[in-house]
């Protein structure tokens, strides 16, 4: 545990030094990750699939914030069902436009979620963002996280019907428009992975707002197990989800996933260091303010079993300073020290 | 020369007013009710927008109903429902948009009171540099 904390130490004074370009790269990636896996799911335009326009792309995004990110990514993935399906592309905008009118306007600091749920659904980790909003959030966050389950489900409904139908008449895109919209209310797996979504994070808030000791870590538990349960009873209860053993160990991931992130939180925790700029009549002043930041040294207790008997020869460094001995005096009690230690290996010998 | 004490009160004013702190100065430039009162009407249009295109949405579900019931159908009623939902929808939408930016209006109000504490300070050690002239 001490080797961890001087890590997250370690960590945090790496990243208040090196936050103004750790920031945009961690974006970059991210970014890319993000391109990477629309392309992948929903590549069907050759020209957006390029590896070029994808580096471009999260290169512009890195020095831009995140709710313009999940514009960005909603306008690409819009785009790419373009190219196959006309109709399925402006019922995909409309719908995220509605989402944007109804509800994410009231939550532009939570916009990640609608982004991070959907990817994270396909890495089959998407549970620890709601343990995590309800960690570091307030309970409107329920708003991004529902839509973000929507937006997964949407995707995978259009991705469905456009790899299922090939006409182009105006009975086969009512048609599509119907399975997709039908799809999408319907489902009741979007629907109880929204409501199971809610809970956890309203539970887990809950607990972290407690005030007794290691109230955030209950946090994380309770809201994981709250997933995993609610999950289950989705499963077994009402033959809702097939592959449980995966959302169960999606679950465990997800839980020690966030509480990874809750320990180093280093994005979180706005301890960074910060540069300011002003001026009076005389100078121009560019401060960079560096918050006090202790330093967790480790600790060492030496508990001795056997008392050591202290040599008369020896002697203490804080005496030496304190009494203030001669350099003679130190080495005269050294060779004495040395001789007692020698007749000592001869007496053994 | 230098003067640590006038920096320290400068710095901490500046970071007062940096990018993420706006918001906050933004929001103390209204009085509280017509803070609310803009709040409202942007989510009165947006709550229309997204209202009209879940509009547009059904009626394109269910445009071949529409089409072949176009005659017999009961106009008044299906409009006066689609208005009903709305307006209960508005009334959802006006209370939590008054709950919410006024409790925004008050942690800003808070935010602003503090700045303006620093820049009293800031004042004094100006006058105090004066007198001391």
């Amino acid at each position: 545990m001490m080797n961890l904390l001087v890590i997250k130490e370690q960590l945090r004074k790496f990243y208040s030094k090196a936050d103004s370009y750790l920031n945009p790269a961690i974006k970059f990636i991210s970014t890319l990750f993000i391109f990477y896996m629309i392309n992948t799911h929903l590549g069907f335009n050759p020209k957006l699939t390029q590896v070029n326009i994808m580096v471009i792309g999260s290169f512009v995004c890195a020095f831009l914030p995140v709710s313009f990110i999940s514009l960005v990514t909603g306008i690409v993935a819009v785009l790419q069902i373009f190219f196959v399906s006309k109709i399925l592309a402006i019922v995909a905008a409309v719908i995220l436009i509605i989402m944007y009118c109804m509800f994410l306007r009231f939550t532009p600091k939570y916009s990640f979620a609608v982004l991070a749920i959907p990817i994270l659904f396909l890495l089959k980790i998407p549970y620890c963002i709601p343990i995590l909003l309800g960690m570091i959030g307030t309970p409107i966050a329920v708003l991004p996280v529902s839509c973000g389950v929507v937006v997964f489900y949407l995707f995978s409904a259009i991705k469905e019907s456009v790899l299922a139908t090939n006409g182009n008449s105006v009975e086969d895109i009512f048609n599509v428009y119907r399975i997709v919209i039908d799809s999408l209310v319907n489902n009741k797996e979007m629907l109880s992975a929204i409501l199971i979504f809610s809970v956890v994070m309203l539970v887990t808030y809950i607990v972290r707002k407690q005030s007794f000791d290691h109230a955030f870590e209950a946090g994380i538990v309770v809201g994981t197990c709250v997933s995993i349960i609610g999950f289950l009873i989705g499963g077994l209860g009402f033959d809702i989800y097939k592959n449980i053993g995966s959302i169960v160990i999606g679950n465990a991931v997800s839980g020690v996933l966030v509480y990874i992130i809750w320990f180093f939180r280093l994005s979180l925790d706005y301890t960074t260091v910060e540069k300011l700029q002003f001026e009076d009549d005389d100078y121009y002043y560019y401060v960079k303010a560096v918050p006090k930041m202790a330093i967790t040294a480790p600790e060492k207790n030496i508990k001795r079993i056997n008392p050591q008997k202290t040599n008369e020869n020896t002697m203490n460094l804080q005496d030496v300073i304190q009494k203030g001995y001669s350099q003679d005096e130190i080495y005269q009690n050294r060779e004495l020290e040395d001789d007692f230690d020698e007749n000592n290996l001869g007496e053994r010998k | 020369m230098l003067n640590e004490k006038k920096i320290r009160i400068m710095s901490r004013l500046a970071s007062y007013e940096k990018k993420e702190n706006q918001e906050n100065f933004k929001r103390f430039g209204y009085y509280k009710s017509d803070y609310i009162r803009y709040n409202l009407l942007k989510t009165i249009v947006s709550v229309t927008i997204g209202y009209i295109l879940i509009l547009g949405l059904l009626v394109f579900y269910n445009a071949e109903f529409l089409i072949t019931n176009a005659a017999t159908l009961n106009y008044k009623a299906v409009i006066g429902k689609a208005l009903a939902v709305y307006l209960i929808l508005l009334i959802i939408y006006i209370i939590g948009t008054i709950v919410m930016y006024s409790l925004k209006y008050d942690k800003a109000h808070k935010f602003v009171k503090k700045y303006f504490r620093m820049l009293g300070v800031l004042r004094k050690f100006y006058k105090d540099e004066a007198e001391q002239k």
